[in-house]
């Protein structure tokens, strides 16, 4: 019905409905925004709407509730991934107008295998055979970064007269080729498999020995928290004790009519007869 | 002054807060408890919209602008919550929804949209300014090319989807030929990845198996 879900340079004809009611659902779903990994959201832990927001910097717009302006706007479709979080300033730059980047062919994934603080060896590179800890995943590049290994030295700060600070940075690897889970049983590395246990929870087991590679802790690690036991509760925060107490009990009653008898407010007047259309 | 933040975020780079409030959770409040709640939300987004403004003014970054869309979500959830309350309650009582009706109809150009009804105190028949203001028709013969063209429109844009979708396959099967297929066929259900497989552009430089 809509051209609204391409978001490109053209614009939707039905915005010439503009003096007229919409469908808000339509212009909820958004093709750009599929971007962004499951992983990456649950460590921003942020809403989603701010994300998008953040994500969608319109490079141009009409302004919006007047009748006049037709609802336009000119907004990047296809978003560069690289280094940085999709809500960060620098995710903007790099996607600002003007910045081109070559295209990137990501492999599909079904089920994602490694996460953070996982032991993992390295399968290419100067640091081949090695293993280490991944300390970082980009899910929408499937690259993971492995502490102190697989790591490039850069020069910072170089002038004239300065020769520069030298240090290392870690470089991203691949998830499905350049990096393998090693089997903490034996230390040795493995390919998985994903199963399900008595329990019906579904766990990573090492192909090699049949073991259970438990996902670490530090997966549930967000921006905001180490780990959900130590979350700090902020002044404007709802403690779980008022969060979890029940107080519903059903009645007949619409919510209006309820607020109407608790507040003691009395309405007797009989409404005359309306017609919807 | 509850239409500024605490002074101590005042000069704060970002403010922690907790999540929004999900609707398993607002789902066991009781009615006088989400209208308290409802307005506890409002004035944080009144605070919330005053203090960015502010920072504008000030030209200064706003810290953590996400409490806003936590708000937000907290404030559609809520709603959506006593909605379903009423709801429930009118189907019991009357057996209609009892939420504002209506339909889908052609506009003036002829395409179909969503109509919200409103309430009237004049039936449909005798609201003349009603029947005038709402183009709720359209003339066929003079439609029918626009509509063709739009919906030429929308075939080509679909359709140049489909290509750009399939000429991506192809690269990433050029790339990575050992890719899971399943996820794959997920990822590009209109893709016919059988056939694609075979052509000279899904063959990578390689000695194929």
């Amino acid at each position: 019905m809509s051209l609204v879900k391409f978001r490109s340079r053209y614009f939707s004809l039905d915005d010439i409905l503009s003096s007229q009611e919409r469908v808000p659902c339509l212009f909820n779903t958004n093709v750009s925004f599929l971007g962004v990994g499951e992983l990456t959201k649950k460590y921003a832990n942020l809403p989603e709407s701010y994300i998008k927001r953040m994500m969608d910097q319109a490079e141009w717009k009409t302004p919006r509730g007047f009748p006049q302006y037709l609802r336009r706007e000119i907004v990047r479709k296809n978003k560069y991934f690289g280094l940085n979080r999709p809500w960060t300033g620098a995710f903007q730059m790099e996607n600002a107008r003007g910045r081109y980047h070559p295209k990137v062919f990501v492999e599909p994934i079904k089920d994602w295998t490694i996460f953070k603080g996982d032991r993992v060896e390295i399968l290419v590179g100067d640091d081949k055979g090695k293993q280490g800890i991944v300390s970082r995943l980009i899910q929408e590049r499937n690259w993971v970064f492995v502490e102190g290994l697989n790591c490039k030295l850069k020069v910072m700060g170089k002038t004239k007269t300065f020769p520069g600070t030298v240090f290392r940075a870690e470089q991203p690897l691949l998830v499905t080729t350049e990096v393998a889970l090693v089997d903490p049983s034996d230390l040795q590395s493995t390919k998985i498999e994903w199963r399900y246990n008595e329990e019906g929870e579904k766990v990573r087991v090492s192909a090699r020995t049949g073991r259970i590679i438990p996902v670490p802790q530090q997966a549930d690690e967000t921006y905001d928290y180490k780990s959900k036991a130590t979350y700090r509760e902020s002044t404007k925060d709802t403690n779980e004790k008022e969060l979890t107490k029940i107080t519903f009990s059903p009645k007949i009653k619409t919510f209006e009519m309820d607020i109407m008898d608790s507040m003691g407010i009395k309405e007797e007047r009989i409404p005359c007869k309306t017609y919807w259309y | 002054m509850q239409f500024f933040d605490e002074k101590d975020n005042w000069e704060r780079d970002e403010v922690r807060v907790g999540r929004a409030w999900r609707i398993p959770e607002l789902r066991i409040k009781s009615n006088d408890d989400l209208h308290k709640l409802w307005f506890v939300l409002l004035k944080e987004r009144n605070m919330l919209m005053t203090m960015e403004h502010e920072y504008k003014q000030k030209f200064e970054p706003f810290p953590s602008p996400e409490r806003l869309d936590k708000v937000n979500e907290s404030m559609v959830n809520l709603e959506e919550v006593v909605r379903e309350r009423n709801r429930a309650y009118f189907e019991l009582e009357t057996g209609e929804t009892g939420e504002r009706p209506g339909r889908l109809t052609p506009n003036a150009l002829g395409m179909n949209y969503w109509y919200k009804a409103s309430e009237h105190v004049v039936p449909p028949h005798a609201n003349g300014t009603w029947w005038r203001q709402k183009h709720l028709w359209y003339d066929r013969k003079e439609c029918a090319q626009f509509l063709t063209y739009y919906r030429e429109k929308l075939f080509l844009a679909k359709r140049k989807q489909r290509i750009r979708d399939r000429n991506h396959v192809l690269g990433l099967l050029r790339r990575f030929p050992d890719m899971d297929m399943e996820a794959l066929k997920e990822q590009y259900p209109t893709v016919d990845i059988e056939r694609v497989k075979r052509w000279k552009k899904a063959t990578g430089h390689f000695v194929p198996k």
